[in-house]
C-alpha cells in the first residue's frame, strides 16, 4: 500500500499547481454532487460536467507524469505494474465511481452514461498526457457534428435512450486506456535523443516533457527519418559550399545547418506540407459551420508560425554545455564575436516564420474560400515579421525559468494574435495599401527596435555554457 | 587445453565448475540493434557468491549485456534464466533480489533526493534505511536536493544508494564508479565489498578500470566479438599469464612461436609474447637457438586488458 500511496504522490511532487487546480474542480463537483442529494439532479449534472473536465484534466498530468516514469528500469522495482494498476483503481475511485454513485444517490438520470462519459474522458486525458494520437479521436466526433450536425443531434438523441451507450463508451475507453498504457509499459531499446533545437514539431502543443524524445510511432519514426535525411543532405551541401569557397556567408550557412538543422529549404517544405495536411483536417472538421472569421484564420497561422520560438528558447538553454563546443571550433576573437555570430545564425528563423505565416495564411485562405486574400496576406506578413522579431529577442535575452518563459511566450503569442487582428481591421478602414503602410510602420519598428535592444543586451552578455537548472 | 582460446570463431571454454548454483544463466543470446550484431550465440554462467567484472573494449556491448540480462533489453534469440526462473522480461518476486546501476541515471530529475528514496524504498520488502542515511551522509548528498542539480558524479552516487539499499542478491552495476573522483571511488569499493560479503551476493559490474577489479579480486569476464572468452578469478589469470619478451638486436622479422602464446607483437627489437603457462627452460632454449634475450615478466590487470580485449 505504501508504494500506492507514492505513486499517487507523484503528481503532487511534479506538477502541484495541476493538482491544485484539478483538485479544486473535484472539490466543487464533489460539493455539487452534495448538494444534489437535497437540491435535486439538475445539480448532479452539472457536478458530473465538472467533474468530467476536472478528470480530463488531472489525468493529461498523470499522463505526462507516466511518460517519465514509465521507463524499463522502472520496470525493475519490484511488483512495479500491479502498484501502478493499484494507484490507478485508486484514482478512477476518486475520480468516476464516487461521483457517479453520488450522482445515482441523487436519483440523476442516465448515470450509467455519464459514468460511461467520465471513464471516456478520462482515458482521453490520460492519452493526451502521454502523447499519444489516439486523444485526437475524439476530432471524429467534433467533424461528425461539424459535418452533419441534424443526423448528430439525432444519433445523440437515440444513444441517450439505448442501454448499449455506456457499453460503448466503457469499452472505447477501455480501448483508449490501453492504446496510451501499452506502449509506456513495453520495453523497448532506448532510442537516440534528438537536439534541442530540432524542429520537427507540427503542432502548437508540444509540450517541455515530449521535447528531445524521439518519436516512437511507425509514421513518426519515418517522419522522423525525413527530416534527419533532409538535414543530413542540407549539412552536407554547406560543407561543400564552404569547401569551395570558405568566405563569411558560406560560413554561417554551416553554423545555421548545425543549430538549425531543421529549417533548411527541404525540411521547411516538408513541414509546410504536413502542417497543410493538419490545417487541412481541421478545416474539414469545421468547415460546414455556417460563420469564420477571417482575423480568426490569420491570426492562428500567426501562432502556428510562432510555436518555433518556445521550442528555441529552451532548446537554447538545453544545448547550453554543447555549445562550448562550437564556441572552441570558431575560436572567435572576442565573446560579444561569438554572440554575434549566434545571433545572427538565429536571425534566419525571422523569413522562416514570416514565410510560415503566409504559407498557413494562404492555405486558410484556400480553404475557408477567403472574400480578401490580399488583405489577410499582407497582415500576415507585416505581423509575422514583427512578431518573429519580437519572439526571437524576448527568447534569447528572456527569463529561463520556465514559468517566466511560459508568460512570456503567452504574452507574445496573444500580442501577436492581438495584432494581427488589430491590423486586419485597419487594412480594411484605410485600405490595402495606406493601413498596411502604417501597421508596417508601427508593427515592423516596434518589431526592429526590441529586436536592436535585445540582440545588443545579447552580444553584451558573456556566453554560458553552464547546464541550465532542473 | 589451453584456457583462453581467443580465436572469433571458436566456441568459449567451458567454465570452471561453479561451487554453487548459478544466478544467471545464459544460453545462445543474440541481440542486434538495426543491422549491427552486438551479442553473437552469448552463452555465460555467473555463480551465486561471486563479484565478477565485466570487462570489453568500447562498444563491445557490456552494457547492452546487462541490460539483456534484467530485461531491460529485449532480445533477439536465445534464453536468460536469473535465479533459476526465465528473464524474459522483469517481475515476479525475485525482483527484490536485484539492484542495478545504471551507465547514465537520468530518472525524475524534478525529484528531491530524499523523495526518491522513499518512493524506492515503499516498493521493496527489505530497506536498509540506515545504510542509506549513512551513505548519504558519507559521500554529501543533499536529500533535499533535486536529482537534476545534482552533479553527473552525484546522481551516480544516489543510483548505488539505491540499489544497494534493498540488499540485494545480486547485484549489477554498469560502469558504475565512471563518474566518480578516486575518494568516492575507493569508498564506495569498500562498502560493495563489505555489503556483498554475505554468502550467495553476487555482483557483476562492467568497468575500465581494473585497479578496482584488483581491489575486489573479482573473476575476469571478457567480453568480445559479442561473446564471453572466459571467465576466470584474478588470481588464476596472474598466476597462469606471463608476458615473455625476447629482444635482439637484428630484430624480428616474425615473433617466435612458443607453446601457450595467445598474443604476439613485433616492435624493432623486442618480440612481446603473451603465454599462458610458460614453460622457463623452453623459452630460454628458444632465446639460445634465435640469439636472442629473453625476460618473463608479470602482467597487471590493465596490460591483461589491452593485450586480450
Amino acid at each position: 500500500m505504501r508504494a500506492v500511496w507514492q505513486l499517487s504522490l507523484l503528481l503532487w511532487r511534479q506538477m502541484a499547481v495541476l493538482v491544485v487546480l484539478a483538485g479544486a474542480i473535484w472539490l466543487v463537483g464533489v460539493a455539487l454532487l452534495v448538494a444534489s442529494l437535497r437540491e435535486g439532479a439538475h445539480l448532479a449534472g452539472m457536478g458530473l460536467n465538472a467533474m468530467a473536465f476536472g478528470s480530463w484534466f488531472w489525468h493529461l498530468g498523470q499522463g505526462q507524469m507516466l511518460r517519465g516514469l514509465c521507463r524499463p528500469e522502472s520496470l525493475l522495482l519490484p511488483r512495479f505494474r500491479a502498484r501502478l494498476a493499484g494507484a490507478g483503481a485508486l484514482d478512477l475511485v476518486l475520480w468516476i465511481a464516487l461521483p457517479a454513485t453520488m450522482a445515482a444517490l441523487a436519483g440523476m438520470p442516465h448515470v450509467l452514461l455519464a459514468a460511461s462519459g467520465l471513464m471516456l474522458a478520462t482515458a482521453l486525458g490520460l492519452a493526451s498526457g502521454t502523447g499519444k494520437r489516439v486523444s485526437l479521436v475524439i476530432w471524429i466526433g467534433f467533424i461528425a457534428i461539424g459535418w452533419k450536425p441534424r443526423l448528430a443531434a439525432r444519433v445523440g438523441e437515440i444513444a441517450l435512450q439505448s442501454p448499449w451507450t455506456p457499453v460503448l463508451l466503457t469499452l472505447a475507453a477501455v480501448l483508449v486506456f490501453r492504446l496510451a498504457l501499452q506502449p509506456l509499459l513495453r520495453i523497448e531499446d532506448v532510442e537516440p535523443g534528438t537536439s534541442p533545437l530540432e524542429s520537427t514539431g507540427m503542432g502548437r502543443v508540444q509540450s517541455r516533457a515530449m521535447e528531445g524524445r524521439p518519436a516512437r510511432g511507425a509514421i513518426g519514426k519515418r517522419i522522423q527519418g525525413w527530416f534527419d535525411g533532409m538535414a543530413q543532405r542540407a549539412m552536407e551541401r554547406a560543407l561543400m559550399a564552404y569547401r569551395r569557397h570558405p568566405g563569411a556567408r558560406q560560413r554561417m550557412t554551416l553554423i545555421r545547418s548545425l543549430l538549425l538543422p531543421h529549417d533548411n529549404p527541404e525540411a521547411i517544405a516538408l513541414r509546410l506540407v504536413l502542417v497543410a495536411a493538419i490545417v487541412g483536417i481541421y478545416f474539414f472538421a469545421i468547415l460546414h459551420r455556417p460563420h469564420y472569421n477571417a482575423a480568426v484564420i490569420g491570426a492562428y497561422a500567426v501562432l502556428l508560425s510562432l510555436t518555433r520560438f518556445p521550442q528555441l528558447g529552451r532548446g537554447m538553454l538545453r544545448m547550453r554545455p554543447n555549445l562550448a563546443d562550437l564556441y572552441l571550433t570558431l575560436a572567435p576573437e572576442t565573446r560579444a564575436d561569438y554572440q554575434r555570430t549566434l545571433v545572427h545564425a538565429l536571425l534566419l528563423l525571422v523569413p522562416v516564420t514570416v514565410l510560415s505565416a503566409l504559407a498557413y495564411t494562404a492555405l486558410g485562405i484556400v480553404l475557408a474560400h477567403a472574400t480578401e486574400p490580399g488583405r489577410m496576406l499582407v497582415t500576415a506578413a507585416i505581423v509575422g515579421a514583427a512578431a518573429s522579431l519580437v519572439a526571437l529577442a524576448v527568447h534569447l535575452i528572456g527569463p529561463e525559468g520556465s514559468f517566466g518563459r511560459g508568460l512570456v511566450n503567452i504574452v507574445v503569442v496573444l500580442g501577436a494574435m492581438g495584432s494581427y487582428w488589430g491590423g486586419y481591421v485597419l487594412l480594411g478602414l484605410l485600405g490595402v495599401a495606406l493601413g498596411g503602410a502604417l501597421l508596417a510602420l508601427v508593427a515592423i519598428s516596434f518589431g526592429l527596435g526590441v529586436w536592436f535592444a535585445a540582440q545588443r543586451e545579447y552580444q553584451r552578455r558573456a556566453p554560458c555554457f553552464d547546464p541550465p537548472p532542473a | 587445453m589451453s584456457l583462453f582460446d581467443l580465436s572469433p570463431t571458436a566456441n568459449p571454454p567451458p567454465n570452471p565448475p561453479a561451487p554453487s548454483p548459478a544466478v544467471v544463466t545464459v544460453q545462445r543470446l543474440e541481440k542486434s540493434f538495426a543491422k549491427r550484431e552486438v551479442l553473437r550465440a552469448l552463452d555465460w554462467s555467473v555463480p551465486a557468491g561471486r563479484v565478477i567484472g565485466l570487462l570489453g573494449r568500447n562498444g563491445a556491448g557490456k552494457t547492452t549485456l546487462l541490460r539483456c540480462l534484467l530485461g531491460l533489453s529485449p532480445i533477439d534469440s536465445g534464453e536468460i534464466s536469473l535465479f533459476g526462473a526465465p528473464m524474459t522480461e522483469p517481475g515476479g518476486e525475485r525482483m527484490h533480489r536485484i539492484g542495478f546501476v545504471p551507465q547514465t541515471f537520468d530518472l525524475f530529475p524534478w525529484m528531491k533526493v530524499r523523495a526518491y528514496l522513499d518512493f524506492t524504498a515503499a516498493f521493496y520488502a527489505r530497506w536498509n534505511t540506515s545504510l542509506a542515511d549513512r551513505l548519504l551522509g558519507d559521500w554529501q548528498l543533499d536529500p533535499k536536493q533535486k536529482i537534476g542539480q545534482l552533479s553527473q558524479g552525484q546522481r551516480q552516487k544516489l543510483a548505488i544508494v539505491r540499489a544497494i539499499a534493498p540488499e540485494p542478491d545480486l547485484l549489477v552495476l554498469d560502469e558504475p564508479v565512471a563518474s566518480l573522483d578516486p575518494q568516492a571511488r575507493r569508498a564506495f569499493m569498500a562498502e560493495l565489498l563489505e555489503l556483498m560479503r554475505g554468502p550467495d551476493k553476487t555482483v557483476i559490474f562492467s568497468t575500465h578500470i581494473t585497479a578496482d577489479l584488483e581491489r575486489a579480486e573479482a573473476d575476469i569476464a571478457l567480453l568480445r566479438d559479442g561473446r564471453i572468452q572466459f571467465t576466470r578469478p584474478l588470481a588464476e589469470l596472474r598466476a597462469r599469464l606471463r608476458r615473455v619478451v625476447f629482444t635482439r638486436e637484428s630484430g624480428w622479422p616474425q615473433a617466435p612461436v612458443v607453446a601457450g602464446l595467445l598474443k604476439a607483437t613485433v616492435k624493432d627489437a623486442r618480440a612481446e609474447l603473451l603465454v599462458e603457462d610458460p614453460v622457463q627452460p623452453s623459452l630460454e632454449a628458444l632465446a639460445v637457438r634465435e640469439g636472442a634475450t629473453v625476460q618473463v615478466e608479470t602482467p597487471t590487470l590493465e596490460d591483461l586488458f589491452v593485450e586480450l580485449a
